[in-house]
């Protein structure tokens, strides 16, 4: 089965990324206290420091569910559009970088077809 | 009794809206095209309700808790929640619900033995906003919001989205009011949301399930669409088109396929369809 079989579903990442997304309160504290608010949601440390470096491998690879990372991402960033000048998507294209590259060159095959 | 009188289907990308102008032209003008006409038969059918199917993107329920299919039995509904108001560039919007036709669902699906969760404050993200968006704007049919778990393993399989698919054609039939009914589903085509394949789109996938689509032939399509097939074309979002599937057991024959984009910029495979034939 695919990636998202991999998510760890007792992981506290995941219960922490239902609330922070849910309440303003817990938001405004993620670029001022994301380490309180990871010792108050029971994380571990690989799983505060893989959120802290922005690594969407790191935090797959620990089970948080994929639909939650670019949420992370954008607790950091901002929505910026999704676009491909997005620092989510760099993150993404230094844990992925193949797949992040091939899915770049589908875009510009794409976009050639169309121009 | 109730009547259902049209059955259609589109993708829910939160580009659609949040940043549609970043797709090629060609693209945009597919988009507003195909959605401007699925929003003129839907006028044309006269509905009173929409019945809609949508996924839940682990904003309804946390993750230790995932209801196979929840239904928002509001008097009326208010979105997007705000996580997703810069997201999907869209300011608050109010539809009025169908509160007794959502509450007789909820209970008439259990004398079915299908098990259906309720919420009577169901918080929309781009799942019921972009489609609210395009097909009905100034909320003139009410809403029935139910939405399904395609991301959380468990993931129901195609087969089951069909059973359900037919026991809700029966209940929402059995409806005692003159109400007509649209269904609409909504998600997909193929995506990988936050998934290592987030970027990427598969064209070919996308047009052979349409293609199935098109021959109308249900069997075929749960035969050779199969989750693992779905999970292949992008893992936690093709499988969005589980409520599609859901919605084709409200219909027979061959669907429209009104526009089809490989919408890498959308970060989704997109598509519209309509069916002209319902089933007996």
């Amino acid at each position: 089965m695919g990636n998202v079989e991999r998510c760890d579903k007792t992981l506290p990442t995941n219960a922490m990324m239902y609330h922070v997304r849910k309440d303003a309160a817990l938001r405004a504290r993620w670029l001022t206290d994301l380490e309180g608010l990871a010792r108050e949601f029971g994380l571990g440390r690989a799983e505060y420091e893989a959120i802290r470096d922005k690594d969407p491998r790191r935090l797959m690879d620990l089970g948080v569910h994929q639909y939650y990372v670019p949420q992370i991402l954008r607790l950091f960033f901002g929505a910026a559009q999704n676009s491909n000048a997005s620092a989510a998507l760099e993150c993404y294209r230094r844990a992925f970088p193949r797949e992040t590259a091939e899915a770049m060159a589908l875009q510009e095959r794409l976009d050639g077809r169309r121009g | 009794m109730a009547e259902i009188v049209a059955a259609m289907a589109m993708t829910h990308s939160p580009g659609l809206t949040g940043w549609f102008t970043r797709a090629p032209e060609d693209d945009q003008h597919l988009a507003l095209q195909a959605t401007a006409e699925m929003r003129r038969r839907l006028e044309a059918a006269r509905p009173d309700v929409v019945v809609m199917f949508s996924n839940d993107h682990l904003l309804n329920w946390p993750i230790n808790n995932v209801p196979e299919y929840t239904v928002g039995v509001a008097a009326e509904h208010v979105g997007p929640a705000d996580w997703f108001d810069e997201w999907l560039a869209m300011e608050k919007y109010r539809v009025p619900g169908h509160a007794p036709l959502a509450r007789f669902v909820v209970n008439e699906a259990a004398r079915h033995r299908l098990a259906l969760a309720w919420l009577r404050e169901m918080q929309f993200d781009d799942g019921i906003s972009v489609p609210t968006h395009y097909l009905n704007p100034d909320a003139r049919f009410r809403l029935v919001p139910i939405t399904m778990n395609c991301t959380v393993p468990p993931i129901p399989t195609p087969e089951r989205a069909y059973q359900v698919g037919g026991v809700l054609k029966d209940v929402l039939r059995a409806y005692p009011g003159p109400e007509r009914i649209a269904v609409v589903a909504t998600g997909g085509l193929s995506h990988e949301p936050g998934g290592p394949r987030y970027f990427w789109v598969d064209e070919a996938f996308d047009r052979w399930f349409l293609d199935l689509l098109k021959r109308g032939d249900h069997q075929a399509l749960l035969r050779e669409c199969t989750l693992e097939r779905m999970e292949e074309a992008g893992s936690g979002g093709t499988a969005e088109l589980l409520a599609w599937v859901l919605v084709l057991a409200f219909t027979a024959g061959p669907a429209d396929v009104l526009a089809y984009m490989p919408a890498v910029a959308w970060r989704s495979g997109t598509g519209m369809v309509v069916w002209n034939e319902l089933a007996s």
